[in-house]
């Protein structure tokens, strides 16, 4: 997010959270365009990046570097917790603020997940990669 | 047949836990357990990391109380680096007592709105579907926007305390690196409506006011919900004050009689004792003076009110008295009642919030103090949901060698397991059927004390838990997961 940042980019604002929480939708709810990126770790059934919150399980290598993909609001809160999912965040929008922004999950492939540890080699490759990709995908959506 | 029932996750709450509950062939219960599976890994992860990074590392405790954890290793290691309690400057304990107390409102704010209104607002036996903070805002939704406001407001407390609204580096050992500057000051004091203090007192008034009506709409199922009998630990200010920051340790038993009498934190280890179950990884603190059997404990905002004098601003103390005298002065030791208490508790924060803001020594320069070094320090502080203590020792070579953390949530283990097991005896036994809203229940006597159970499991991250029902011979009737 700090290297987002740094690129000063018109139009995008950066925020970042330890967890997704329900004063996030409020933030969501004042942009055309939201999106939301983390770390990935396993594969979902349908090929794509696994949960961006490490839920149990899903631990096996994604093939590519990172994930793209559309999020919509969830018609109900699955898994209530205080740390909320993109779909979520997106249900709590629409649903307080009337406000259904078009939203995207940037999914980027994990190594090395201890507490602490600086990224490693591999990820610090799939993250530029990714930002890449970001920084083209926001040129075009801008006005 | 016997059953057992088992709750896995117990959703909005945070961590890895288990209910399991054993039905005999008359569908009654015959024990129940709420247990933590995971491993408890934060104390081993801080041994060897220098000590200066422990009030960073340990704020991946948790995602509601960061702070709570980065104020309490702090308060450690101002012992380690010679300012103990009393020798930090008036900045840098004001500066920290800001950032705790708005991490009070934002994470009480967000327990009872998002996580617990649901269950009184829609109902605990409404359809799981609706019955989250989105079905609250159909319901109400001035009420669910207040509530996320709320939340917002302490978090960029948090934000212009610590620095950064997560992970923030804000308390450093011997101080805080950062003041307040007018403009952050000006803009909680007088910013655009709704965001300023004044609002949120008017809203955390308002908030302490819905559940009083939903009492008195309710009072037996609210007073009989999962009530028995306990003593009560809490800090509180060396003049009986409520004090969420610092104070000396005191405890009452379900009486008031107090059996633990304003004793120094840093001897904490001849007062507490922790008991190790094979059942469960989560331990069982207990008061030493009393053993292992009647020495267990409530913490948090019931145990708070239990314990304290007073409280030490106008709003909360009127809202103190009227608690205290629907038990006549006694110790309240009904569970759903925590919410009450912790609802006095957001208007108290939100007050003290004000009168900080309006505090000059926040714009003070004189952020650190050093003195003579030691090798151990304890640290404790009042987190949200209840009393938090960080230890450490350290080597000559200043890395941790010894790390103990007794969190909110390990102090809680038997409460929540004597909640647990009265829903299972007054809800479940003996039913022919077992509801969803039922199993729900389970997860309200759990959610009174806490939502968050990755602190006491000193996992990362990870969030659920499962309820199980199994029979007299170990066969699931019925898994609840989330």
């Amino acid at each position: 997010m700090e290297r987002l940042k740094r690129r000063r980019l018109r139009g995008v604002a950066c925020d970042a959270n330890y967890q997704l929480n329900v004063e996030d939708a409020l933030a969501c709810a004042g942009y055309d365009t939201v999106i939301f990126v983390d770390a990935a770790r396993g594969v979902d059934e349908d090929g794509a990046a696994g949960s961006v919150d490490g839920d149990a399980g899903a631990v096996r290598r994604l093939r590519k570097p990172f994930t793209f993909t559309r999020v919509r609001a969830a018609g109900s809160m699955p898994a209530m917790s205080h740390a909320l999912r993109p779909e979520a965040v997106l249900a709590i929008a629409a649903e307080l603020y009337g406000k259904t922004p078009d939203a995207r999950l940037l999914a980027i492939r994990g190594k090395c997940w201890e507490v602490g540890e600086g990224l490693s080699a591999e990820a610090e490759a799939d993250l530029a990669l990714a930002l890449e990709f970001l920084e083209g995908f926001l040129k075009e959506v801008r006005p | 047949m016997g059953r057992k029932i088992t709750i896995e996750p117990v959703t909005r709450v945070e961590g890895h836990g288990k209910v399991t509950i054993r039905l005999d062939d008359a569908g009654k219960v015959t024990q129940s357990r709420f247990h933590v599976v995971e491993f408890r890994g934060f104390e081993r992860f801080v041994q060897g990391r220098p000590y200066w990074e422990a009030p960073v590392l340990v704020q991946r405790l948790c995602g509601i109380c960061p702070v709570s954890h980065h104020l309490a290793a702090a308060k450690a290691m101002d012992v380690i680096v010679g300012a103990g309690p009393g020798k930090l400057t008036a900045t840098a304990e004001k500066m920290r007592r800001l950032m705790h107390y708005g991490q009070m409102l934002q994470s009480h704010a967000l327990h009872f709105f998002h996580l617990s209104s649901p269950d009184f607002l829609l109902g605990m036996d409404a359809d799981p579907a609706v019955r989250n903070i989105i079905g609250v805002a159909a319901l109400n939704k001035d009420l669910a926007v207040q509530g996320i406001l709320l939340r917002k407001f302490g978090q960029e407390i948090i934000l212009a305390t610590a620095g950064k609204k997560i992970h923030g580096t804000g308390a450093v050992p011997g101080g805080i690196n950062k003041n307040l500057s007018p403009e952050e000051r000006d803009r909680f004091l007088k910013g655009a409506a709704p965001l300023n203090i004044d609002q949120m007192i008017e809203w955390s008034r308002a908030a302490v006011e819905l559940f009083k009506d939903y009492h008195r709409k309710n009072k037996d199922m609210v007073d009989g919900f999962a009530e028995f009998p306990s003593n009560h630990l809490s800090l509180v200010r060396k003049d009986g004050a409520l004090d969420f920051y610092h104070g000396v340790l005191r405890a009452v038993d379900a009486e008031g009689r107090k059996v633990l009498n304003d004793v120094d934190y840093q001897d904490y280890l001849e007062y507490i004792g922790e008991e190790t179950r094979s059942w469960s990884y989560m331990k069982f603190p207990y008061l030493r003076s009393l053993g292992k059997t009647d020495g267990w404990y409530r913490v948090g905002p019931l145990a708070r009110l239990n314990t304290c004098d007073y409280i030490p601003s106008p709003l909360a103390q009127k809202e103190f008295e009227v608690y205290k005298a629907y038990t006549d002065g006694k110790p309240n030791n009904m569970s759903l009642h925590t919410h009450w208490a912790r609802l006095i508790e957001l208007l108290h924060s939100a007050e003290v919030i004000k009168e900080l803001l309006l505090d000059k020594d926040l714009q003070g320069a004189k952020l650190v103090k050093k003195g003579k070094k030691v090798a151990e320090g304890v640290g404790l502080i009042e987190a949200p949901r209840g009393t938090l203590f960080h230890h450490y020792r350290i080597n000559d070579d200043d890395q941790i060698t010894m790390a103990n953390l007794i969190v909110s949530t390990t102090n809680n283990n038997e409460p929540m397991n004597r909640a647990v097991h009265w829903v299972a005896m007054n809800v479940l036994s003996e039913k022919p059927e077992i509801t969803e809203g039922m199993l729900n229940r389970v997860e309200v006597a759990i959610r009174a004390y806490d939502p968050c159970l990755s602190c006491a499991t000193h996992a990362v991250g990870r969030m659920p838990l499962e309820v199980t029902l199994v029979d007299a011979r170990g066969n699931v009737l019925q898994r609840k997961v989330r």
